[in-house]
């Protein structure tokens, strides 16, 4: 199992800034190339399905396109930092007599593991599947989120 | 055991004629199939909903159009982008003759399932021969 982490670590970051940089650079120098092979591969994880990650001041929200799946054939797990989105899209009957003239619509398993930047309550996890995207949020640890200090005038 | 999902990364479009409104097109990977009666389209476009597709069928082009609803919330941080949104735009050209009237689609869970009926072939017509 793969598990994938957010590049937040300084020293990540500075190494992806290099990256950007050289990959900057070799694509002027290319006259541009299509998906250079110095793409930072630890930020793009070729794991199905992609992911996009937001921050929140009190969340972290994780979304993945995966159109034409049924509820009860998707898996979501949280451990600690954890996620894990585990699930089967599965091929349609196309019944008797019928024959593919086009198949680019792919199916099969998929699991993929992302390790957030901080721990989540793990009763604070909702998932929700709308118009073939899933949207996990996750709610930090009540101790990482912002605390509104109020003033008390005298 | 079923195999495992590759990753497909969306393919970006130009639609022909510029659309009025701006945004990107991706090309959604379609299903073709089809028994002697009827062709079925299946095509993914997640994040689109149901009345958001507008579907045209005009001189044998198929067009297909998906709009994704623009999501209010761009608060946030982004983390971590693998996929773009955008909307999504095909078109075929169907050979096969299609019963226009009867054209079904529906959509469900960002997949677009349309449904062609072919029109009724011509009846091959028997010519009697009389013999004189």
């Amino acid at each position: 199992m793969v598990r994938w982490r957010i590049g937040r670590d300084p020293l990540w970051q500075e190494y992806d800034r290099l990256q950007k940089g050289m990959n900057e650079l070799f694509h002027a120098m290319s006259g541009g190339t299509p998906r250079s092979f110095f793409d930072p591969l630890w930020r793009e994880a070729r794991i199905f399905p992609l992911l996009n990650v937001k921050e929140m001041d009190d969340s972290y929200v994780v979304t993945a396109e995966i159109p034409g799946m049924k509820t009860e054939d998707l898996d979501i797990k949280v451990i600690g930092d954890t996620l894990t989105l585990k699930g089967e899209r599965k091929p349609m009957e196309i019944g008797e007599g019928a024959s593919y003239h086009r198949r680019e619509r792919a199916t099969g398993t998929f699991q993929r593991s992302l390790t957030l930047p901080g721990r989540v309550e793990p009763d604070g996890v909702k998932a929700n599947y709308k118009n073939g995207i899933l949207t996990v949020t996750l709610q930090k640890e009540a101790k990482a989120q912002p605390k509104q200090i109020s003033i008390t005038a005298e | 055991m079923a195999d495992e999902l590759p990753v497909t990364n969306k393919s970006e479009v130009a639609p022909q004629g510029e659309f009025t409104r701006e945004g990107r097109y991706f090309s959604p990977a379609v299903d073709i199939f089809g028994s002697d009666n009827e062709l079925i389209l299946l095509a993914d476009m997640p994040g689109v909903s149901p009345d958001q597709v507008e579907i045209d069928l005009q001189e044998e082009v198929l067009t297909i159009l998906g709009r994704i609803t623009q999501e209010a919330e761009e608060k946030g941080q982004g983390l971590m982008t693998e996929y773009q949104t955008g909307n999504y735009f095909r078109s075929f050209r169907v050979t096969d003759m299609i019963d226009q009237t009867k054209i079904t689609a529906s959509m469900s869970d960002g997949v677009l399932k349309l449904v062609m009926p072919k029109a009724e072939k011509a009846v091959p017509r028997k010519i009697p021969i009389t013999s004189e």
